[in-house]
């Protein structure tokens, strides 16, 4: 069963939205019903070089799944992101 | 069913709000603060800034209300996917959308450094960078929009040309001199083609909704710090002599002194707006209007965090680009319109 890496993109320091994005995140991992123990939490900064070598130019507040940004430049809600990780874990 | 109601609503609040504005123009009811300087100063001390604000309160709110609405509204539904794909791409279409787009995204400062590195870092280098970082605070949503409200929109009108043509113009100056070359390669990252992206679109009611909540947000950061502006603008209005104004801030002279002083001076989003308005009151002129209203995108904080970034030398160098537009642009509009 594969692991589900969440990345969530923001500036360092964190601004208030990517403080509040990373509580949706943390609340919608803590909702999860089941595979709560395959999903990885990890900051990045985006202004690093590492994760625009990775990335390209994002906006950020952002969300990154597997690999793939899912939200950009927002705060989503706890359900969306609840859908984004469920969506994720099903595959 | 709920979520069509929610978004009836949204969708009527918004109108709502475009509604109050249309409506406004339509009975001629000023959106800007009418009370003259002459008003200011027979009142005691502590009623000055009461005044004032509340004056600016009657007449403003409907203005405050729709320009954090449209900025918030402008923030979501921008094509956020094909703006970043763009920006991080070819030279040419970095610069028009560093020009055309950059208004749209409202100072939200967290976002803009963060921005400008990526350009930088990923795409289309430091030219592009430079254009949108003098344009962000320069010409957006929230900023053209008071500026037309409470000054005028001939000056908006012609702020907005002269921000385009200035990030335009030291961007393409900075990517074309050795140090800014310099700079751009040594920040150059090679962008992983793997990485991509697959935007959730959410409903239409949570994009309005979330519009809104932004829109809220940036009220939040930005009024604070606004109302204290326009506390000190009410004593000012009440104690600055005209005489000082007329003489200093007018003619040749007044673009001059308005160019160096606007510009590192630091003024919270919108406030440079409303010091404007009130020494325009007091006799300053529009072409030094303009001037001082150019000076915003090099004030010293600004300059300073962008400096960890790319170096001061080629801070200075778009910081003196800016200073020499703003005089250009300043003499030119006075020329022009005859209101030296």
């Amino acid at each position: 069963m594969k692991e589900v890496v969440v990345e969530v993109i923001g500036t360092e320091p964190p601004c208030v939205r990517c403080q509040s994005l990373w509580k949706v995140v943390e609340g919608a991992v803590s909702k999860l019903k089941s595979g709560r123990e395959r999903v990885k939490v990890t900051k990045l900064n985006v202004s690093s070089k590492e994760t625009v070598k990775r990335y390209g130019l994002v906006m950020s507040p952002a969300v990154s799944v597997n690999g793939t940004v899912r939200t950009m430049g927002r705060v989503p809600s706890e359900g969306e992101m609840l859908r984004i990780l469920t969506e994720a874990l099903g595959e | 069913m709920a979520r069509k109601l929610r978004t009836s609503a949204l969708l009527i609040f918004v109108a709502a709000v475009v509604g109050a504005v249309i409506y406004s123009r339509i009975v001629a009811y000023s959106l800007a603060p009418t009370m003259k300087p002459a008003d200011f100063q027979g009142l005691p001390l502590w009623e000055i800034p009461i005044a004032y604000v509340w004056d600016y309160l009657q007449h403003g709110i409907i203005c405050l209300l729709f320009a954090f609405v449209a900025a918030g509204l402008f923030y979501e539904f921008l094509p956020r996917e094909w703006v970043v794909k763009r920006m991080g791409s070819r030279k040419a279409m970095g610069y028009i959308i560093g020009a055309s787009i950059a208004p749209l995204f409202t100072v939200c400062s967290c976002t803009m450094v963060p921005i400008f590195t990526g350009i930088l870092y990923a795409g289309s280098g430091i030219g592009p960078a430079i254009t949108f970082l003098l344009m962000a605070p320069a010409a957006n949503v929230l900023t053209i929009l008071l500026t037309g409200e409470i000054i005028s929109w001939e000056i908006a009108g012609v702020r907005i040309v002269a921000s385009i043509v200035t990030a335009v113009a030291a961007g393409l100056i900075v990517s074309s001199t050795s140090w800014g070359k310099k700079v751009e390669n040594e920040h150059r990252v090679a962008v992983d083609k793997k990485a991509s992206m697959q935007l959730l679109k959410p409903p239409l009611d949570e994009r309005l909704w979330g519009s809104l909540k932004f829109g809220g947000y940036l009220a939040k950061q930005i009024l604070p710090f606004f109302f204290a502006g326009l506390i000190a603008v009410s004593y000012l209005e009440a104690y600055l002599p005209e005489e000082l104004v007329s003489g200093y801030l007018t003619g040749v002279g007044g673009v001059l002194l308005a160019s160096v002083i606007g510009g590192p001076l630091y003024t919270p989003t919108l406030v440079e707006i409303v010091l404007g308005r009130g020494l325009m009151d007091l006799g300053m002129t529009k072409p030094v209007m303009l001037s001082w209203l150019m000076g915003q995108p090099y004030d010293i904080p600004n300059m300073m965090a962008t400096s960890k970034i790319v170096r001061w030398k080629v801070v200075l160098t778009y910081a003196l680009i800016a200073w020499v537009f703003s005089v250009v642009f300043g003499l030119t509009y006075g020329f022009l319109t005859g209101s030296l």
